[in-house]
């Protein structure tokens, strides 16, 4: 009896000795990471991915390497849906901590969206090129909403193989608008494709409208555009559809322009080699090194768009902007660990990452130039950037921006007139909350 | 005496009881009925009420909403977008009867046990199980002016009908309403075959055997046999065709070319989210309600006119 009771007793110790343990380890298990969690902050963070999925994945890993109390998680949407994403987040004020935007009325026009930057964090912004896009009337004595890091604006790329193919000097690709619409002919007669382009979508307005406006507008021009003062009806504005009209009416783009958009299908006709020219972007998404990659790097030229109006004073230049800005929603509750990230994007450890795994083309001024990809259409974006102006396209309103896209669709179709097309652009800007005066 | 009392007292005692046993079962009426109520109240009146408010209300950008009146409405009925979305949506109601017919007729044909019904019964109903922004994306390689359908043509001889379907105002218009239809009919064969399953063979057989061929079958045997189902159909098609576009306009057209494609609930969408005037785009919602609210009424009401006809 006594024998049993002391086993028993034995047994019942252990059992309590064996549970202390389990108790004791799951505490000491559980302590570790329950703290670690505590102290780290996610911040979800809406983007487009420019520079691309290999970009964002080091941008995300080098951040949170140099930030250890900071997660960040991206919410990445696709460029042209966007603002159909974005637009629902402000709406009902809620969403993600960090948002993308493009720099210019786009993001004025959203600014009630964003926190102001403070001083510390606009610090960030003395090492870039520029920053203006990202503060209220391109001014950064006013508030600014966002920091940007790469630099942006549009080029024509052309295929040499597809030039050669039509019986044309690749070395010296078309310089005015009777040069293209003569080469255009002879890229036609071989069976392929002039120019890809798609008329749908916010394209038009942001990778052609710019060039064709250089020839017309100068830069008190494009400060009365971004007033709203300046009317479709002006000879200028309207010299600047005809422009874009006589791109379709002329015949050099392909056949289904109206109903596609340029990113992915207009850059895929490009791609693909079935197209002699396109106008792009030189960093972010389907840009030289995108292109170079596919079609091969000595496949491929860039060039500034053709001149409508040889001696107008912008005609040489380069339509540049910030390609895009970050900033912090007014609504997160994680603003200190977002204005941080904020700070890293504009930093040149960022800066350093878009040259090298993206070829991106960077704002800040400390990045050695020796560290970009040896590639002859970057070099020639490179001698096309260093005489830069106001980026037009991202001076349209939404309304604006929309009704280019729509209206020139139905030019190309011959269902529209100019005047018609002028109309409704008008209609467009007096309807235009950001432009009403 | 004690029971003369108890005699008189009882009737007010049932009818008291009555009383009670109404007063419970009212009340367990009332808790069954409140959840589904409050659902309604909460998901369907206050966001239609708040749609209401919106529409008076200027909004600039994501400024401060400040009251507006009519102004919203006015500019609603100025703007020439506007009117087309309409258009466009009167023309794609227009289609309708083959939103009603091509169903029916499938489902006939897979009632009488057409040789392969097994496998088409499946097949037509696979279409409505894609994700309508999928069928967008499939619909805009099928029907690219280089794409399969175009390439079929040219190859069987019919050249001249491989079009640029998405770039011609009425094609695009047409394209899309058909893609709608492609990916939908399959549940009006279903919701058909369902009610067939009620239809007695021996009415079918009996008319067989006074002569009746497939098409008389259909128009006067079946169909009047099935007329609520067609009215349930009609219904369900007219809000598919004014209220569920969305996905296939986004994918396909953009509402392109131009606005040939644009239907009201895109703009909707467009005005308030792209153009961030929330104001108008309430104020063109509920134009749209009305609207859809209009036609439904005009179907249901032929439902009911038939039913009560039945009784």
């Amino acid at each position: 009896m006594t024998s049993i009771s002391l086993a028993a007793g034995r047994r019942s110790r252990s059992a309590r000795a064996m549970l202390a343990g389990i108790a004791f380890a799951s505490m000491t298990a559980f302590s570790g990471p329950a703290a670690s969690a505590a102290d780290t902050t996610t911040i979800r963070v809406l983007n487009w991915e420019p520079g691309g999925a290999d970009y964002w994945k080091a941008l995300v890993a080098e951040f949170e390497t140099l930030n250890p109390t900071i997660k960040v998680e991206l919410e990445t949407v696709p460029f042209d849906r966007y603002p159909e994403v974005q637009g629902p987040y402000i709406t009902t004020k809620s969403g993600p901590d960090v948002m993308e935007n493009n720099a210019g009325l786009e993001l004025f026009d959203r600014r009630r969206a964003y926190e102001e930057l403070p001083p510390e964090v606009l610090a960030a912004g003395k090492d870039l090129i520029t920053y203006s896009g990202g503060c209220l009337n391109f001014d950064t004595t006013k508030s600014c909403y966002g920091l940007p890091f790469g630099y942006q604006g549009n080029v024509m790329y052309y295929n040499k193989k597809v030039l050669a193919e039509a019986g044309l000097d690749a070395a010296n690709p078309p310089k005015t608008w009777d040069e293209m619409n003569a080469a255009c002919e002879k890229v036609k007669a071989v069976g392929k494709t002039c120019l890809a382009i798609g008329l749908s979508g916010i394209f038009p307005a942001y990778w052609n409208f710019p060039e064709v406006a250089r020839n017309y507008l100068t830069e008190d021009d494009m400060r009365a555009m971004l007033a709203g003062k300046m009317p479709w009806t002006d000879p200028k504005m309207v010299n600047i559809l005809k422009g874009l009209a006589s791109i379709t009416e002329k015949g050099w783009t392909n056949s289904s322009a109206p109903s596609i958009t340029m990113l992915p299908d207009g850059a895929d006709i490009f791609q693909s080699g079935n197209a002699a020219f396109a106008g792009t972007i030189i960093s972010d998404a389907v840009n030289w090194a995108a292109f170079g990659k596919i079609l091969g790097d000595e496949n491929l030229g860039a060039m500034r768009w053709p001149t409508l109006v040889a001696d107008a004073p912008l005609a040489g230049s380069f339509s540049g902007i910030e390609s895009s800005v970050f900033g912090v929603t007014s609504w997160s509750d994680k603003k200190e660990a977002a204005f941080q990230f904020v700070k890293f994007i504009a930093g040149k450890e960022n800066a350093e990452l878009l040259t090298k795994v993206a070829g991106g083309i960077s704002l800040n001024k400390n990045v050695d130039p020796s560290v970009l990809p040896k590639s002859q259409a970057l070099s020639q974006i490179l001698e096309i950037i260093k005489k830069p102006t106001l980026h037009a396209g991202v001076l349209l309103s939404g309304q604006e921006a929309d009704a280019l896209a729509r209206g020139w669709q139905e030019v190309a179709l011959g269902r529209l007139s100019i005047e018609d097309w002028t109309g409704r652009m008008q209609k467009a800007l007096e309807q235009s909350p950001s432009k009403r005066q | 005496m004690a029971e003369t009392a108890n005699l008189a007292t009882a009737p007010n005692r049932i009818a008291g009881a009555r009383k009670g046993f109404v007063r419970k079962e009212t009340l367990i009426a009332l808790l069954f009925v409140l959840p589904g109520l409050a659902l309604a109240i909460l998901f369907k009146l206050v966001p239609l009420l708040r749609g209401i408010w919106l529409s008076f209300l200027e909004t600039r950008g994501f400024e401060d909403p400040t009251f507006a009146g009519l102004a919203n409405y006015r500019t609603m009925l100025s703007d020439p977008s506007v009117h087309d979305s309409f258009r466009n949506a009167l023309i794609a109601f227009a289609t309708l009867p083959v939103w009603i017919i091509l169903p029916l007729v499938l489902a006939f044909l897979l009632f009488q046990k057409t040789p392969g019904w097994k496998f088409f019964r499946a097949a037509f109903f696979l279409p409505y199980m894609i994700a309508p922004i999928v069928v967008g994306i499939m619909f805009r390689q099928i029907l690219a002016p280089d794409g399969p359908l175009n390439a079929v043509l040219r190859a069987i001889g019919l050249a001249p009908l491989a079009i640029e379907w998405l770039n011609g105002p009425t094609s695009a218009l047409l394209a899309l309403t058909a893609v709608a239809l492609w990916s939908f009919f399959g549940l009006g064969v279903l919701t058909y075959l369902s009610g067939l399953s009620t239809v007695s063979e021996e009415v079918v057989e009996a008319a067989k055997l006074d002569g009746a061929r497939f098409w008389q079958l259909l128009f006067y045997i079946i169909m009047p046999l099935l007329k609520s189902v067609i009215g349930y159909w009609a219904v369900l098609c007219t809000s598919g065709i004014l209220i569920w576009m969305f996905p296939l306009i986004y994918a396909l057209t953009k509402g392109g070319p131009g606005t040939a494609t644009v239907l009201p609930e895109f703009l909707v969408f467009t005005t308030t989210f792209q153009f961030l005037d929330r104001g108008l785009g309430a104020a063109i919602g509920m134009a749209l309600f009305v609207f859809v609210a209009i036609v439904s009424a005009f179907v249901v009401r032929r439902m009911y006119v038939e039913g009560a006809q039945k009784k």
